[in-house]
């Protein structure tokens, strides 16, 4: 897919400068003839799917397909601001393409109003970055495998309430590049200045650093066995949403919230079990780590507020 | 938004409160529809800006056929589109107005993403309105919130001021290409815009550095006097009288003064010499320049000396000519966006980067330093907007000791956190804006500062008021400055010595729109730095806030000034922390000079070229014993796993 976007024409319009340039001078000229040569499929417009759409539409992505097969009710209108008031009864993915098309005239932007789940293979291979919205999991676990094998990214993610989740997987070989300081070893004759008498960091020149990551699939990540003693140490600091995400279709995820001085607690119920309860501190995904269940006696009422 | 039944009286809440969004940008956009999507019906939005190009990028309430209208007007249209039960009313003007005082007294809680903190601020207090507080640049993002009483105001913290330049290093030392830039919009205004006596340009005879023997200095600045009078008359006469040709006017910036400066030769004991430029030296060397064809934008590439010139030349040709359409005693003023200007400033910097054996720079570059630019994205706006609901929501509920200081980072820290929360602090008890009774003390030249200067200064661009009136307290209460206008105007080229103002003086301050009152204690000296005009005892002004050593990571957040003049890149230069600038994408786009909007300075004498300014402030994350102890007791328990 790298190669593929290097062919893409070099030259930044003047038009793409001017609206590009607060993001240029962010991320660099590079990163943004890489966005604007690459095409991402979005599965999912409620609330969580239009935000991934705007952001990526105002990022100026060559092309984005919108995928969904749901139909317009009246709480759509109140949970994304895609879709017009007017809208009620038509196709989702259709009814937010206007709105998301004006956000950035350059992006070519597409409604399909297909079930994801109905997709063949080589649908997903004609994208650069995959994103799915409240799928299930045996979709992400097929469009995964297939798309990371070909360089394809995938992003899955999904919001309940106040909590959520993001998964992805940049592939097991991730080329990326970091932009760090120079630092200006003390020469006498110093091009930037003449008082370069220590080494310091320099302010005015970087230099890019070339990296590797690793990620691991989604399959993967779904299948850690959390009995085994690796698995528990890490569970401190593993985030309650991956619970949520594994127990998603089967469980009665929230069932209960007691509210504890400043803190929610929830409880994961996986086929009628605790499996375990969760801290969670404040509502600013600040940090939510797994605590052990109370005693059996206890009797909670529970609020859940659901988007 | 579907709500289970605990939450219906803060579904309630929602739509009768009224709330006030200060600022229609990057965080405006993106709070204005969380807002409207959440269910808040009565919202009243303020921006006094209007749609530029480059705001489209992340202010998505904003299209292409919008730039030049009123952002506050136009994000209500768009806000509307996908809420038309919403209630929104839009005001294309500075929340310094005075009107707003009478708003602010019916809200529960405004949420203010902007500058002109200090001001906000302050009426808040006055009004008793919990206020949400937030920044972005780049990736990083902050919000807090300021309750009275409860937490620490927007300046219980001593902010570190903007890192200013002193004259001779602009004027006669420069050593990085920031000065050079400084140097370069100095003389923009010399030549073409205001004029200002803190914006000299030419070599600085009284650079205490440069003399061997202080009599020299006055030698020296007497022998100026006889060269050719260049110095008895404004640098803008004297373009004018060569009719501005750039020729002439390169030989004496780049060649005249540059071995004017080279006579001074203590200065380059231990520095190396600048080297002059010759214009025709320059044209008869000169090669075409290699196209590189770049896959680059054409802005990014740097040009040769020769390139410059031209540059300056073109660019010289074109102003002046600006400014005889505009006729007798026109001005221009300096805007980045203004291509000529920007060509200027660029082409001037660059010669004297070369003169000074500094790496030229690109003008993309310049515009980033010169312009005062922060890189800006949807998402980090995005994620902000939203903490800043949540927040919100937190003080409806009456809930307001939940809420929380919240940074983003750009990346997660040891703990795998993007976001990180920190405890609200208690008010400071030493506060000069919110303590019961603020007390303050200023250093100055009782028999050389002036009245005009306290007023504009001291008190209203370092203490952020607006309209002050001061009383002397000499047991007669006699008034030296009233905020009526035509009142005590005669008062302002007085000395406040004549006054009877002397050490250990006491003056009341109060700014009745901010309901705020300051006593000034008089600290009279003889001995402040050069170019120092005043100084607030018991503040560092440049120093960088230290990182506090129990943090993981050294995570200090400060809100960049955006005066033009002194730009906030070079300011940390030093520092081995990572110390961060975070300023509200809103602040960027504030060009309109038509307000003056606070801007605390160390008291340096300068003026700010244009209105773009803002606040800086310091906040360090605490976590407290309290929370982290909270989280340590998960600790010891055991973890049951279910297969």
């Amino acid at each position: 897919m790298i190669d593929t976007i290097e062919k893409e024409d070099p030259v930044i319009s003047e038009e793409e400068a001017a609206q590009y340039d607060r993001q240029i001078r962010l991320w660099g000229l590079d990163a943004q003839k890489r966005l604007r040569g690459s095409r991402v499929l979005l599965a999912g417009l409620g609330g969580l799917g239009a935000e991934v759409a705007k952001n990526l539409i105002l990022a100026g992505v060559k092309g984005l397909t919108l995928l969904d097969h749901e139909q317009v009710s009246e709480e759509s209108c109140r949970a994304q601001f895609l879709v017009p008031v007017t809208a009620q009864g038509q196709n989702r993915a259709k009814a937010s393409l206007e709105r998301a098309q004006n956000l950035n005239p350059m992006v070519e932007v597409h409604a399909d109003p297909d079930r994801v789940e109905d997709k063949p293979d080589d649908f997903f291979l004609q994208f650069d970055a995959v994103c799915l919205i409240g799928c299930s999991r045996d979709l992400m676990v097929r469009v995964d495998q297939l798309c990371s094998q070909r360089n394809i990214k995938v992003f899955c993610g999904d919001v309940y309430g106040y909590y959520g989740y993001m998964f992805c997987n940049l592939g097991q070989e991730h080329n990326y590049v970091e932009e760090k300081l120079k630092v200006v070893k003390p020469t006498r004759d110093s091009n930037d200045g003449p008082e370069a008498k220590k080494a310091k960091v320099d302010l005015n020149e970087t230099t890019m650093v070339k990296k590797t990551a690793s990620f691991c699939t989604l399959k993967e990540a779904l299948e850690v066995d959390w009995t085994s003693e690796k698995a528990k140490a890490g569970l401190k600091r593993t985030p309650v949403d991956y619970f949520l995400l594994h127990g998603n279709e089967k469980c009665q995820f929230i069932k209960q919230v007691k509210k504890y001085k400043c803190f929610s607690v929830i409880y994961v119920i996986l086929d009628s079990k605790p499996l375990a309860g969760f801290f969670c501190v404040e509502n600013s995904f600040a940090g939510i780590r797994p605590m052990s269940p109370p005693s059996t006696k206890f009797h909670g009422h529970g609020h859940a507020a659901f988007a | 938004m579907a709500i289970s039944h605990g939450y219906i009286e803060l579904a309630d809440s929602l739509s009768s409160c009224k709330v006030l969004v200060v600022g229609a940008g990057g965080i405006g956009c993106e709070l204005l529809k969380n807002l409207v999507l959440t269910g808040f019906k009565n919202i009243e939005v303020i921006d006094l800006d209007t749609i530029d190009v480059s705001n489209l990028n992340r202010q998505f309430l904003f299209q292409k056929k919008h730039v030049g209208k009123s952002k506050a007007q136009v994000a209500k249209e768009s806000a509307l589109q996908f809420c038309p039960s919403a209630n929104i009313t839009a005001y294309h003007d500075s929340i310094m107005n005075d009107v707003f005082f009478f708003f602010l007294t019916e809200y529960k809680t405004p949420f203010v993403p902007v500058a002109a903190r200090n001001h906000v601020n302050r009426m808040c207090l006055a009004a008793d309105i919990p206020l949400i507080e937030s920044g972005t640049a780049g990736y990083l993002g902050q919000v807090t919130v300021i309750k009275k009483g409860m937490t620490e105001c927007y300046e219980c913290q001593p902010k570190p001021t903007q890192k200013t330049f002193p004259g001779c290093t602009i004027r006669n030392t420069p050593s990085e290409p920031i000065h050079c830039i400084v140097w370069a919009k100095y003389l923009f205004n010399q030549l073409f815009g205001e004029e200002d006596a803190d914006q000299e340009v030419s070599p600085d005879t009284a650079d205490p550095e440069a003399a061997w023997k202080p009599e020299d200095t006055a030698a020296r600045a007497t022998a100026s006097e006889k060269d050719g009078d260049i110095k008895r008359v404004s640098t803008k006469d004297w373009a004018r009288s060569t009719g501005f040709d750039a020729v002439k006017l390169f030989n004496k910036l780049f060649k005249d003064d540059i071995m004017y400066l080279l006579t001074m030769d203590k200065l380059w004991k231990k520095r190396k010499a600048p080297t002059p430029l010759d214009w025709q030296q320059l044209e008869d060397s000169a090669r075409p320049q290699e196209e590189t064809p770049g896959s680059g934008l054409k802005d990014q590439q740097v040009l040769g000396v020769w390139g410059y010139c031209q540059l300056f030349q073109h660019s010289v040709e074109t102003l002046s000519s600006h400014l005889q359409e505009k006729g007798e005693g026109a001005e221009l003023v300096w805007d980045k966006d203004d291509p000529p200007a920007m060509d200027f400033v660029t082409a001037a910097a660059n010669l004297r980067m070369h003169i000074f054996s500094m790496n030229m720079k690109s003008r993309f570059d310049v515009k980033s330093m010169a312009g005062n630019i922060i890189p800006a994205i949807a998402t980090t706006n995005a994620v902000i907007a939203g903490l800043i609901v949540l927040e919100g929501l937190k003080i409806l509920a009456g809930e307001v000791e939940t809420c929380r200081t919240i940074f983003l980072n750009k990346c997660p820290n040891l703990r795998k956190k993007l976001l990180v929360p920190c405890v609200l602090d208690p008010p400071s008890a030493n506060c000069y804006v919110c303590a019961s009774k603020p007390e303050v003390t200023v250093k100055f030249n009782v028999h050389k500062t002036t009245v005009l200067a306290l007023q504009d200064r001291i008190l209203k661009e370092r203490f952020g008021m607006v309209a002050p009136d001061v009383q002397i307290e000499d047991g007669k209460g006699t008034i030296l400055i009233s905020s009526e206008e035509g009142e005590t105007e005669a008062n302002n080229h007085k000395f406040l010595s004549d006054f009877g103002i002397r050490n250990g003086s006491r003056l009341q301050v109060d700014d009745f729109l901010q309901d705020y009152t300051l006593l000034v204690n008089v600290l009279h000296t003889e001995e402040l730095e050069h170019d120092v005009e005043f100084e607030v005892v018991g503040e560092a002004p440049d120093k960088a806030p230290t990182p506090p050593s129990n943090q993981e990571e050294a995570n200090s957040i400060t809100n960049g000034n955006k005066d033009s003049a002194q730009p906030s890149t070079s300011s940390k230069a030093e520092d081995d922390s990572d110390d961060v600038m975070i300023v509200d994408s809103d602040e960027e786009e504030a060009a309109s000079s038509a307000t003056a909007k606070p801007a605390p300075s160390s008291g340096t004498k300068r003026k700010h070229s244009d209105a773009e300014t803002g606040e800086t402030s310091t906040k360090r994350p605490r976590t407290t014993q309290q929370s982290s102890a909270a989280a340590d007791n998960d600790d010891d328990d055991d973890i049951i796993a279910l297969d």
